[in-house]
């Protein structure tokens, strides 16, 4: 069947990519872009690997069809980082342990990065909450836990310091 | 495999013309949660795909009678607004056991109503607050009491023509309680074994002017238990009573066996959090 045109936004760049119809936004990033962070797990929503940010929020990109996500903002994982300098999330989760294969890390990044978002105190609870949709097969979930209260301290006295500069 | 032509409808209006000239043909593709896998199962082989996203169907608005939830809103659109928090926590309680927050910010309520799965955790408490539902087609539109629509597992009574535009729960008194469980193999991204929500409304002499028990999971469609509502209509709320109409809904309760859970867990259980649910909001003090 006859490709189609889809144009979306990632990681702030404008991006015009053809298509099978069928193609969910999971494999349009990899595929397509060559963008590999978002994991190919289940491919039915329950894993969380695959999660990207889409127009400000957490999906399974494995659950969205490439002409749904046609005129969106995307957001992968390779969209934290400026240059070669981490984001304080991805720092936190470095020093904390919080992945050892890493095959579910940058679902939950993504997870993690859309709470903080919308959330910028978030307590563990909220923090569990936020990451109920991400499993990790190894390193369980203290340390993301951890990770994250540690990034959103950083986030928020970084935040503070830019408003009174 | 042929995949479906994918429109995405700028205006309810050309949803419904599609709808028209194809009928089952097409299918509304909301949060694609569903559709998506059963697509991929061969479940459902549409050939055309309407997307609504852009036909501003998922707003929150406030009658005199009721308060309309657009069918696109989505689970977590439910959860963050402060209205449906207030008036309806029944509703909102489900929406937070619901999945996870990635399938939430995608799955929407006419999605969860039209998949008609027995299970759905949505389902119960909108029809213990009595919701209609609005399905439109290029003719016109019909108000429906969202209990009298399924009829079976996946099936439901909508016709070829028509959209599900919007949920009305109508506005409750004061002195309503209302409350959700879900009772599944974990806390969280988890269909449910058992669903089920509970409301009471009393009168000024504290009897129960109105009671429902809907329960999921239990029976081909969500169902209320109405015999077990009729024992506490009119009376005063007492533990035995309370006990007695638990166990009347587990006799109403008609469960098959699969991989989720046995019929006997899930008949024992149906009563156990019967009870607990009308426990929970009779100290609420429905009142
Ligand atoms: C990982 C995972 C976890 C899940 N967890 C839960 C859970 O905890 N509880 C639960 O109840 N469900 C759960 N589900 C099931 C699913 O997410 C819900 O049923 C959801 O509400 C479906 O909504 P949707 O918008 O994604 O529907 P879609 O998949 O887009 O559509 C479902 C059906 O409804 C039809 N439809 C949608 N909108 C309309 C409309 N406006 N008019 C007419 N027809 C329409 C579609 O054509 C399709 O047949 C889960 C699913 C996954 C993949
Ligand atoms: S690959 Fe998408 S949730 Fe598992
Ligand atoms: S780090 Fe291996 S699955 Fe989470």
């Amino acid at each position: 069947m006859a490709n189609i045109e889809i144009e979306l936004e990632v990681n702030g760049r404008q991006e015009q990519v053809s298509v099978e119809p069928g193609k969910t936004l999971l494999h349009l990033l990899r595929e397509n872009l060559g963008l590999t962070g978002a994991k190919d797990g289940c491919r039915s929503g329950d894993c969380g690997a695959c999660v990207v940010i889409v127009d400000g929020r957490s999906v399974n990109s494995c659950m969205v069809l490439a002409p749904q996500a046609e005129g969106s903002s995307v957001m992968t994982v390779e969209g934290l980082a400026q240059g070669d300098e981490l984001h304080p999330l991805q720092r936190a989760f470095a020093e904390n342990w919080a992945f050892q294969c890493g095959f579910c890390t940058p679902g939950m990044l993504a997870s993690c990065y859309a709470l903080l978002e919308f959330n910028d105190n978030p307590t563990r609870d909220e923090i569990r909450a936020a990451i109920a949709g991400n499993f990790c097969r190894c390193t369980g979930y203290q340390a993301v836990v951890k990770a994250v209260e540690q990034a959103a301290t950083e986030l928020r006295v970084l935040k503070g310091g830019s408003r009174n500069a | 495999m042929k995949f479906p032509e994918f429109i995405t409808a700028t205006s309810l209006d050309q949803g419904l013309e599609i709808k028209r000239e194809r009928g089952t043909e097409a299918r509304v593709i909301a949060g694609g949660t569903d559709l998506i896998l059963k697509m991929r199962d061969k479940v459902l082989s549409p050939s055309v795909l309407i997307d609504l996203r852009r036909a501003s169907l998922d707003g929150v608005t406030l009658s005199g009678e009721y308060l309309g939830l657009g069918a696109s809103l989505s689970v977590s659109g439910v959860i963050e607004n402060a209205d449906i928090a207030q008036m309806f926590p029944a509703l909102a309680a489900a929406c937070k056991e619901f999945a996870g927050p990635p399938i939430r910010n995608r799955a929407t309520l006419a999605g969860n109503i039209v998949n008609a799965s027995p299970a759905a955790d949505l389902v119960p408490p909108m029809i213990a607050y009595d919701a209609d539902i609005v399905l439109r087609s290029s003719a016109g539109e019909r108000i429906l009491p969202l209990a009298e629509f399924f009829v079976g597992p996946g099936q439901s009574v909508i016709e070829p023509d028509e959209i599900l535009t919007e949920i009305r729960l109508p506005l409750t008194s004061a002195a309503t309680a209302a409350t959700f469980i879900k009772l599944g193999q974990r806390r969280s991204m988890t269909i449910s074994q058992v669903n089920l929500a509970t409301r009471l409304s009393l009168d000024e002499q504290g009897k129960v002017s109105t009671a429902r028990i809907v329960l999921g999971a239990v029976a081909p469609v969500p169902m209320r238990a109405v015999a077990a509502e009729a024992m506490l209509t009119g009376e005063e709320l007492s533990e035995e009573l309370l006990g007695a109409a638990a166990r009347k809904a587990r006799e109403e309760a008609m469960p098959i066996s699969d991989f989720r859970a046995s019929r006997a867990y899930r008949l024992q259980m149906t009563e156990v959090l019967v009870r607990r649910a009308l426990a929970r909001i009779a100290h609420q003090g429905a009142g």
